[in-house]
């Protein structure tokens, strides 16, 4: 039996490396602890998602929509600190995997 | 575009529809995502026992970046819990309320933390200074209310 393709259709996913191998989430997503909406999506303030409205990490090991947590950090309210565990944020570098190409 | 907080709170409904709301805490008004009524009741032995006292949450555009403003309805045969914490208008003085609102926390996580308040609570008092803070306190008790060590 000869199979000649007439034509194919491709299919990508993608996910933020957050580090996690595996979404911890039931529904199969990571969420942003401020407002809520997965890692993949956006923050409020943007309408797509994607390197606009990329995450933020923490030294503390906690992640965010950079948007999410700036808002958040820009208030008098927050002293500086991670809404998570209350240290003061610092921002951690990304760490890029190995297999995670640029 | 829906505001920030309409969407965070749309989010927060559609859970406590499909979950239910923890053991004792009920809701009872969610018309806008302005403002949102509670009853709650401490289940199990407690100075409360038989006690129903309705929350109301304030929302302003910028929840849950901004804290809820909470207190106790005071009104149409309401009334708020003689607890060392709590104003006899209704206001509370917590600290996840004032200075050690996280946006991680949620409407439900603050009643928990209120029911678990009123659930501790060793002896049924109103605050020193009840008479004073009652006589000159503002509309919104997120403008006066700051205990910082609780």
């Amino acid at each position: 039996m000869k199979v000649v393709v007439k034509h194919w259709h491709a299919v990508a996913q993608w996910r933020w490396d957050t580090g996690n191998a595996e979404p911890a989430d039931d529904d199969g997503e990571d969420v942003c602890g401020i407002c809520r909406v997965p890692y993949e999506g956006c923050c409020p303030s943007c309408k797509m998602p994607g390197d606009d409205c990329p995450l933020i990490w923490g030294e503390c090991t906690h992640v965010f929509h950079m948007h999410c947590l700036l808002k958040w950090i820009g208030t008098a309210a927050s002293k500086q600190q991670c809404p998570m565990d209350r240290r003061t944020w610092v921002t951690a570098e990304r760490k890029i995997g190995a297999t995670t190409s640029t | 575009m829906a505001s920030i907080s309409a969407r965070r709170l749309a989010k927060e409904l559609r859970e406590i529809e499909g979950e239910g709301c923890p053991v004792g805490i009920n809701l009872i008004k969610a018309d806008d995502f302005a403002t949102w009524w509670f009853t709650i009741e401490v289940m199990g032995d407690s100075l409360y026992q038989g006690e129903v006292h309705t929350l109301q949450f304030r929302f302003d555009p910028q929840y849950p970046i901004s804290s809820p403003a909470v207190q106790f309805l005071v009104t149409d045969g309401r009334t708020a819990p003689v607890h060392p914490h709590v104003y006899s208008n209704g206001h509370i003085c917590a600290s996840i309320l004032g200075n050690e609102w996280s946006p991680v926390l949620s409407v439900v996580a603050v009643c928990v933390t209120l029911q678990s308040m009123l659930a501790s609570c060793k002896k049924k008092e109103r605050p020193v200074d009840n008479d004073r803070y009652v006589r000159n306190a503002p509309d919104n008790p997120k403008k006066v209310c700051r205990f910082s060590d609780y």
